[in-house]
């Protein structure tokens, strides 16, 4: 299903190879080079989702973001960005960004991120049955209980909320600072493995006794749930 | 125009100015005294005369004139003249002359003696009789002047000679200035020119130019090491990437040999996770610079670092655990609320944290532990692994500072320094101690702020 994404990025060379790859992924992407075209394309207001760099000419991103959300413009925005420190990021999301990607990326994770912006915009158009199932896994979020075929399975709370952020993301890349910043709402890089223990963990219980695996690594990437 | 002699002049002029004053304040003061001490016995001697007029008329008045002039006093002046001004009798050739008109009573005036030229200055009283005639007298003041043209004429020479003390003194002041601002100039000039060991040298007295050149000497001090330290950063930074770098070239330069896609995947996601841990090294570096000049606190919040603390340990148990070893937690029983920047803790805790699990982890348990002493809070993490030596400690506490420069693992060298950024952002410290055996690096920091609620 192809979506109509608004990229904001004056750096041509990487303007090109976003708008080629998110094509390539069924998107139809609408290109602008500074801030105040990005601003005037995005008061349009039929974008899915708008891909914002920080550091534009005639107007910078977070001015940008700041006029959309003024003017009620509430498509979500994915802020690009060069400053990669701690306090930018919060001052990015603080601004009213709906996630923070600090370049340099690889496209898995801005690929990762744009998806799970764009279903998070389903979500709120259509507020299903609040039960999530992913296969033959049953997770009810009011309860926090979570069933496989049927079996109770016991989590710590930890892991039932990083479960409960696959299962929203179900059949997409999830990459591990998305983990980090959504489950744990830390916004630095860890040196360590620390994620990926987690996520081992999870996939322990998850799939500890059963055929068919769950949680699915993706190389280069990050984590996959899907049935 | 030099310096030395500017400021000769300088002292020269003052002493000319003070003495002008002095002198002026003297002829001010000394006219003033001589007038004043006259006019009584000039008030006196003219009411006498007044009398003798009023009870004898014109012929007595005439008479008492003779009288006082027969007393042969020099100083004293008496005259009757007519309505038209012209002399009856009496010492004076002529009607006194004063600023204004004529007017009756006590006043200063000029006079001239008969058979004299010059005139005098004297203090009188007129009087005017019924048929227009005045009747004046009065007495010179030239004792009280001539006092003080003796004033004048001493004082003249003590200014010729203040004058030239002035000169003298401020030739010697101004080579004695001259002198101490020259070595500080000749210490600046070397610095201009990239010399940073000269120091100015101190006269071991404690006047303004030793306080200005101890203080030039420390900001010396304070530069030589900071530039020291960022001669050692430059140079650890460039070390450090080299490896990653060139890791990646290799990994880069096999992807780009290889004829087999699986060994080309492999060498590719090698290349991105080099590519990653180089920037992970930079974005540190960055992330330590921007704490260190971060001025703003607009990302201060109140929190409890009990509980930021608990869920670090809950975040790295299971990492631990990994590393077959067990992480242990401890917090006050009450909520341990610090004005700071919640990420920014968090970010320096992990470090630590990691640094404990990574080179602590084969010596037994961790314990991270939440405490307040006081008005302080401590946050420590505590080790059973080798520990660092009491003499590399600072070493360790610095960017890069890693101890074993033979660890492959990426930018671990700058845990300790990040989290010291980040205490020195907080107003505290991290402190490496001796946990007997193993290390406790803690985290001071102090709970009132003066910036607190702000």
């Amino acid at each position: 299903m192809g979506r109509k994404i608004l990229l904001v990025e004056d750096d041509r060379e990487t303007a090109a190879y976003l708008a080629k790859g998110l094509g390539q992924e069924g998107h139809s992407v609408e290109r602008a080079t500074n801030g105040q075209d990005g601003l005037f394309q995005a008061t349009d207001g039929t974008f899915d989702l708008i891909i914002l760099d920080r550091m534009l000419p005639v107007l910078d991103g977070i001015s940008v973001l700041k006029a959309l959300r003024a003017a009620k413009v509430e498509t979500p925005v994915l802020v690009l960005s060069a400053l990669a420190s701690v306090g930018d990021r919060i001052e990015g999301l603080e601004s009213g960004s709906d996630d923070y990607l600090v370049k340099p990326f690889s496209f898995a994770e801005l690929l990762a991120r744009v998806n799970a912006l764009l279903r998070r915009r389903e979500a709120r158009v259509d507020p299903a049955d609040h039960r999530i199932t992913v296969g033959d896994l049953e997770i009810d979020p009011l309860s926090r209980i979570v069933r496989r075929s049927g079996r109770k399975l016991e989590l710590k709370p930890r892991e039932y909320l990083l479960l409960e952020y696959f299962a929203r993301n179900e059949g997409r890349v999830v990459t591990r600072t998305m983990l980090l910043e959504q489950v744990w709402d830390y916004h630095f890089d860890p040196g360590t493995n620390v994620i990926d223990v987690h996520v081992s963990r999870l996939r322990r219980k998850l799939e500890d006794g059963f055929e068919k695996p769950l949680l699915h690594t993706v190389r280069g990437a990050g984590y996959m749930l899907a049935a | 125009m030099p310096t030395t002699i500017r400021i000769a002049l300088l002292a020269g002029l003052l002493a000319l100015i003070s003495n002008l004053v002095v002198l002026g304040f003297i002829q001010w003061r000394t006219h003033d005294e001589a007038v004043s001490a006259q006019r009584r016995t000039v008030v006196e001697q003219g009411a006498v005369l007044a009398d003798i007029y009023n009870t004898g008329g014109m012929r007595a008045i005439g008479d008492g004139i003779e009288d006082t002039l027969a007393y042969g006093d020099p100083q004293t002046a008496v005259g009757l003249f007519d309505a038209n001004g012209r002399q009856i009798t009496g010492n004076l050739a002529a009607m006194p002359r004063t600023k204004g008109p004529l007017r009756g009573g006590y006043q200063t005036a000029l006079i001239r003696f008969r058979e004299q030229t010059a005139p005098h200055e004297a203090a009188i009283v007129a009087l005017k009789l019924p048929h227009g005639q005045w009747l004046i007298s009065g007495r010179t003041i030239g004792y009280g002047l001539e006092l003080r043209d003796t004033l004048e004429r001493s004082l003249l020479i003590a200014l010729l000679g203040a004058v030239v003390l002035g000169l003298a003194g401020g030739i010697i002041v101004a080579q004695y200035v001259g002198r101490r601002v020259g070595s500080i100039v000749a210490v600046t000039d070397r610095i201009s020119a990239r010399d940073l060991t000269r120091r100015i040298p101190l006269s071991g007295g404690s006047d303004a130019f030793d306080r200005l050149s101890r203080q030039i000497n420390e900001m010396l001090d304070r530069i030589s090491a900071l530039m020291e330290e960022l001669r050692m950063l430059t140079d650890s930074i460039a070390h450090d990437l080299r490896s990653p770098v060139s890791r990646l070239q290799a990994a880069a330069q096999a992807a780009a040999e290889t004829s087999d896609s699986a060994e080309r995947d492999q060498q590719l996601s090698n290349v991105v996770r080099q590519a990653d841990s180089l920037m992970r090294i930079l974005t540190t570096v960055l992330e330590i610079s921007r704490s260190e000049a971060l001025t703003s606190r607009s990302q201060f919040a109140w929190f409890d670092v009990g509980e930021l603390g608990a869920e670090l340990s809950e975040m790295y148990e299971p990492v631990a655990e990994e590393a077959a070893t067990v992480l242990r937690f401890d917090r006050p029983a009450t909520p341990v609320e610090l004005f700071g920047h919640r990420q920014l803790i968090a970010q320096a805790v992990s470090n630590l944290i990691e640094n404990a699990v990574r080179y602590g982890a084969n010596g037994g348990e961790i314990l991270v532990r939440v405490s307040r002493h006081a008005s302080q809070l401590e946050i420590a993490v505590a080790d059973h692994g080798p520990g660092i030596p009491a003499e590399r400690r600072s070493e360790a506490l610095r960017r890069f500072g890693r101890l074993d420069s033979s660890r492959s693992e990426e930018g671990a060298g700058l845990g300790l320094a990040l989290a010291t950024a980040i205490a020195h952002l907080h107003d505290g410290k991290l402190k490496l101690d001796d946990n007997q055996p193993g290390l406790r690096a803690t985290l001071e920091l102090p709970l009132t702020r003066r910036t607190a609620g702000a």
